[in-house]
């Protein structure tokens, strides 16, 4: 693609600053240790890591609600929880786990990685990294001091009108789950727009569109789908919200409005959500198997396209969740053919796994194992999504326990699978140690064993009957021991977890003990980011990557005989980076963003309880983007060594036509200046030390 | 080689470990005892379903045993031996077929295509019906309301709730309101669940096949009390339902006992106000007069701040066999599952009594929001009284 050569890598600019002691604002922060270095960073990496790190906080509360429903449901007419307190947790459940614990969780990977791996520095933007950062996580505990206030969302994670209402629903709960789930979307736009055109204007030289990895290009759909999903919600809870706190009557049928309109724009966004939710971990998988079969993905076009195609056609299929609904023959028959067809590229997913491992060198890592563990159970997730495709038989199915083994298997055997093999494969890049394998496998194990126990019964029971959503069951159903099952496989996937944590512990003080570099390239892996040093240094590359084709840096190490069997050309020592670059542009930290993302929950509990608290919110707000329009560019005397960005000369593996990427740097400088987030700038170690003196207060 | 033999030892192992669970849970899984069981046709359009779905299941059945058993034994057969060495003996790098994926996207979509065919033939089949009843099926929180227009005129002239009562072999043309938020019918041995949506009117088509009793269940998220909101759909033959049509049209007798008519008293001063005795207004309005026909205005007109304006019509509540969303039997022992017109038996006063005393602690409801059945605090004697009203009300 022409697109890419052409263009210059945008965060190379060299920021004109002209100020260094600026009147009336605050100057940049410059801690590079301590709390402070994560609360003002604008690093992708560490804010990937902080994702992780929220996210997977809240996986646990998300999880202890599950236990609470499990255990609950173990028995029938089990008194643990109140019908009202159980309708609570189950919709607290759901809306914790997709937008707190999957969502973000992927957005971890897809902060820390995309850069990396279309060999960037960093995202387009990298303030509005942090800001989508902190918003989404002041959203989130926003929404979850609805526990606190008067109890959480109870109307189920779709939230159907008019039950949604306040006439019906009178507590605040519903409240909380609309105005939260705004201020996280605010987030999620912000960064699906800036990984978007991350993706599409920062890639390395050579690196086109389909020399991508295969996560870059998932993850990319998935922010592309992102960014026209979210509006629609975003619609849809802006007139929840309305209803709500305002008495408009969008949903209100007796006054004209339409029960019908929140389902269609829920499903609008809420199938692409599904999506959302897997590409990020079919693209995770799509890295691993490769690297632990030792071949190439198995048709990288179909892989992609398949993808693509899945993105696409996930739009044309929102009303699958409503042949229950009563929208009428021809809308059931059109949308019931169309889901039947999505099944196509996501088979071919399957199958394209399986070929790849076909005839590989196997190494059944725990990276490894997570999956193949995905593509086992994903496939049980998607047969299952097969047979409620047909619509007659989804008029049974739907709203039973059928539809939530279904999604389960999709969204933990699919979803989460993946995110558990990608923290084992990238967590010696994030943290510079392996997780202990022995521990890693049985992780797996006892997830996979829990995982089942726990959601294949619900097949049974859905399909004998037992529905969804429901805080009890009665002796005579028949449904007692296949529930007993499925808690029993709840807790045993709580083992799980616990021995994950276990193993992030251990395997941390046996490295603080007794450090191990895992080197550069610890899997003999095939994409960018393993060119450079584990954990990844601030400035990612020493040097761009020029890249030539698909595996750039597999093929830097091995060749092929005649046969068409790997040789080695080169040693990997010899053609990963050192990252001992001094000379590399970073973009500043910054304050603003953490500012601006705190006044949102002031203005969300202003909107529902007092309007006096929208001052403070809004406050904050014209403060944060104040001070980020105002805030200063880094010392303009901390050496700018523009001509040793691009170091022509002294690389080891340079191939022809690398000799065009310091041009091309060179002549984008200019273009990029002020047009960009990354305007401000500054060098990494001795701007530093000199802009210490320039901070007010 | 090793890795060969283990190879297709541990992929054929597990291809018969999964095909013996399989089966063991198919074997099963159609059981007819279990009242919600969609697998276990009694009506038309069920069976309609159940054979679309069987060589559905049947194809992902094989397609999840292929790729399973298939995942394994790759995983054993490829697996990397301790001996093996880096550089040495790598595997042939394929970077893909284009004619072998080509046939992988187009197969399963012609597989799909053809399955397809009679995914659309059921769905209209499922949709028809030929010279149907109608009723009106009136969901609100958490319980259905029933009404028949038996006699065509135009108005109704049966309003029941909680058991919904239709001839055998006949189709019926459920017609599907709500009165507060979204529900689901859905009985699952007859046909599949339809939303009741406020402001439109929904049509679900059921036929029994044979007499019996079949349980249902809300499935669409309503609220506090929705995993409690049952019904049920009594089948009976033909000439029972018109014995069923004439009892429910009849006026019911007047209480004798006198126990029953200050039952009756204090049905009209505590409970008239949200639910109906054909006849019966509360105090406010004008005295007892008895007409044939129940009000299906009734609540709405009447001083009611229910937020679904209705609370069940009681005219004759013990010809159904369950009350409280189908919760609770009104008849001890067998009675509650006889299926025959009137239904005959020993009414359980304690269940009765129960919800009287206590509905919340019953069944979980939201009176503070006008959603259920307040607690009246009534004495005991007040519990003895209307409860000896109640059971006559036939």
């Amino acid at each position: 693609m022409a697109l890419v050569e052409d263009h210059p890598p945008l965060e190379l600019g060299s920021g004109a600053a002209t100020v260094s002691k600026p009147l009336g604002v605050f100057a940049r922060p410059t801690a590079t240790h301590g709390w402070k270095s994560w609360l003002f960073t604008v690093d992708h990496k560490k804010i990937g890591i902080m994702y992780g790190v929220a996210a997977f906080f809240f996986l646990l509360v998300g999880g202890s609600e599950a236990l609470l429903i499990r255990t609950q449901l173990a028995v029938p007419g089990a008194k643990l929880l109140s019908a009202d307190v159980y309708n609570q947790v189950f919709t607290m459940h759901g809306v914790t786990m997709i937008f707190l614990a999957v969502m973000p969780m992927q957005s971890a990977f897809a902060n820390y990685l995309l850069p990396l791996q279309i060999g960037a520095r960093d995202v387009a933007f990298p303030r509005m990294n942090a800001l989508s950062l902190w918003i989404w996580l002041s959203g989130a505990i926003f929404f979850n001091t609805s526990w606190f206030l008067g109890g959480g969302a109870n109307g189920g994670w779709f939230n159907y009108a008019p039950n949604s209402g306040v006439t019906f629903s009178p507590g605040h709960g519903i409240d909380f789950y609309a105005v939260g789930l705004i201020i996280m979307g605010i987030g999620s736009t912000v960064s699906a727009i800036n990984l978007t055109v991350t993706v599409l204007n920062m890639r390395s030289p050579g690196m086109t569109l389909m020399r991508m990895p295969v996560f870059t290009w998932m993850a990319f759909v998935t922010q592309v789908l992102l960014v026209f999903a979210l509006p629609v919600i975003t619609v849809a809870l802006f007139l929840l919200m309305f209803d709500r706190l305002f008495d408009a009557t969008f949903f209100d049928a007796s006054k004209g409005g339409d029960p019908f309109l929140w389902q269609n724009l829920f499903w609008i966004f809420g199938h692409p959500e599904v999506y959302i939710m897997i590409l990020p971990s079919f693209g995770i998988v799509s890295e691993i198997i490769p690297v632990f079969s030792r071949k190439p993905i198995f048709g990288y076009p179909f892989m992609v396209g398949s993808g693509i195609a899945i993105g696409f056609m996930g739009w044309g299929v929102w009303a699958h969740h409503m042949f229950a609904s009563g929208i009428g023959t021809l809308s059931v028959l059109a949308f019931s053919l169309a889901t039947m067809f999505i099944a196509v590229p996501t088979g071919v997913k399957i199958l394209n796994w399986m070929a790849t491992m076909y005839g590989g060198r196997i190494r059944l890592s725990t990276p490894m194992l997570f999956s193949i563990g995905l593509v086992a159970m994903f496939t049980i997730g998607g047969l299952s999504g097969v047979t409620h495709a047909f619509a007659p038989a989804d008029a049974q199915q739907t709203d039973t326990y059928y539809i939530v083994a279904h999604f389960h298997y999709v969204l933990f055997g699919g979803a989460l699978l993946g995110l558990f093999g990608g923290m084992y494969f990238w967590w010696p890049k994030m943290f510079g140690h392996f997780l202990n394998e022995k521990m890693g496998k049985w992780n797996f194990w006892i997830m996979l064993v829990g995982f089942n126990l726990t959601f294949g019964p619900m097949h049974i029971l859905g399909l004998q009957g037992m529905m969804r959503r429901t805080y009890t069951y009665t002796e005579g159903q028949g449904f007692n021991f296949w529930n007993l099952i499925a808690t029993i496989g709840a807790f045993t996937i709580a083992v799980s977890l616990i021995l994950f944590m276990v193993n992030v512990a251990l395997s941390y003080r046996r490295h603080k003990a007794n450090p191990v570099d895992p080197g550069p390239d610890p899997w003999d892996a095939r994409s960018p980011e393993w060119m450079i040093p584990s954990p990844a240094p601030e400035h990612n590359f020493d040097e761009l990557p020029v890249v030539e084709e698909v595996d750039e840096f597999w093929h830097r190490k091995y060749g092929h005989d005649e046969n068409g069997r790997l040789v080695r050309i080169a040693r990997t020592e010899d053609v990963v980076q050192k990252g001992d670059a001094t000379d590399v542009h970073l973009p500043s930290p910054s304050y603003w963003p953490l500012v601006m993302a705190c006044g949102f929950p002031f203005v969300g509990y202003g909107l529902i309880f007092n309007y006096w608290w929208l001052v403070p919110g809004v406050l904050l707000i014209i403060l944060g983007i104040f001070g980020w329009v105002f805030e200063p560019s880094t010392d303009p005397s901390a050496g700018h060594h523009h001509d040793d960005d691009y170091p022509t000369d002294d690389r080891p593996d340079a191939v022809d036509g690398s000799e065009d990427a310091p041009t091309d740097a060179e002549a984008g400088d200019g273009e990029v200046d002020g047009s960009s987030d990354d305007a401000d700038e500054r060098t990494l170690e001795p701007a530093m030390a000199s802009t210490e003196e320039t901070t007010v207060g | 080689m090793r890795n060969k033999r283990n190879a297709a030892i541990a992929g054929i192992v597990s291809l018969v470990v999964m095909t013996i669970c399989l089966w063991l849970i198919v074997r099963n899984i159609g059981d007819p005892a279990m009242p919600l069981n969609t697998l276990a046709p009694a009506g038309k359009q069920n069976w309609e379903i159940f054979n679309l779905v069987k060589p559905v299941f049947f194809i992902a059945g094989l397609v999840f045993l292929a790729v399973e058993a298939g995942v394994i034994w790759m995983a054993v057969r490829f697996k990397r031996n301790k001996d093996d060495v880096d550089g040495v003996g790598e595997p042939t790098q394929t970077h893909g077929n284009t004619t072998l994926e080509i046939g992988w996207t187009l197969v399963p979509a012609l597989v799909l295509a053809i399955l397809a065919v009679f995914n659309v033939k059921t769905v209209l089949e499922i949709e028809k019906s030929e010279n149907p009843i109608e009723v009106r099926v009136i969901g609100q929180q958490w319980w259905w309301e029933y009404r028949y227009d038996t006699n065509n005129d135009g108005t109704v002239d049966i309003i029941t709730a909680t058991q919904v009562v239709v001839p055998v072999g006949r189709d019926v043309k459920m017609k599907l309101q709500s009165n507060d938020v979204i529900h689901s019918f859905w009985i699952p041995a007859i046909n599949g669940k339809l939303d009741a949506v406020p402001g439109r009117t929904h049509t679900l088509i059921m036929t029994a096949d044979k007499p019996g009793i079949y349980q249902g269940q809300c499935t669409e998220y309503c609220g506090l009390s929705h995993g409690v909101m049952r019904m049920e759909l009594k089948a009976l033959p033909p000439a029972e339902f018109d014995k069923w049509v004439d009892a429910m049209t009849s006026v019911p007798d007047q209480p004798t006992d006198p126990k029953a008519i200050a039952g009756q008293e204090l049905f009209v001063s505590q409970c008239a106000r949200c639910h109906q005795v054909d006849g019966l207004t509360p105090e406010s309005s004008p005295p007892f007069k008895y007409s044939k026909l129940p009000d299906p205005e009734y609540g709405q007109t009447v001083d009611s701040t229910l937020t679904s304006k209705n609370a069940p019509n009681l005219t004759h509540l013990m010809m159904r066999q369950t009350f409280a969303g189908s919760l609770l039997p009104l008849y001890q022992g067998k009675a509650a599952e006889s299926v025959t017109a009137v239904p005959d038996g020993v009414p359980d006063r304690s269940n009765l009594k129960d919800w009287l005393r206590d509905p919340e602690s019953v069944k979980p409801m939201n009176p503070e929001n006008n959603q259920g059945m307040p607690n009246l605090q009534l004495s005991e004697t007040q519990i003895d009284q209307l409860v000896a009203y109640l059971v006559t009300l036939k």
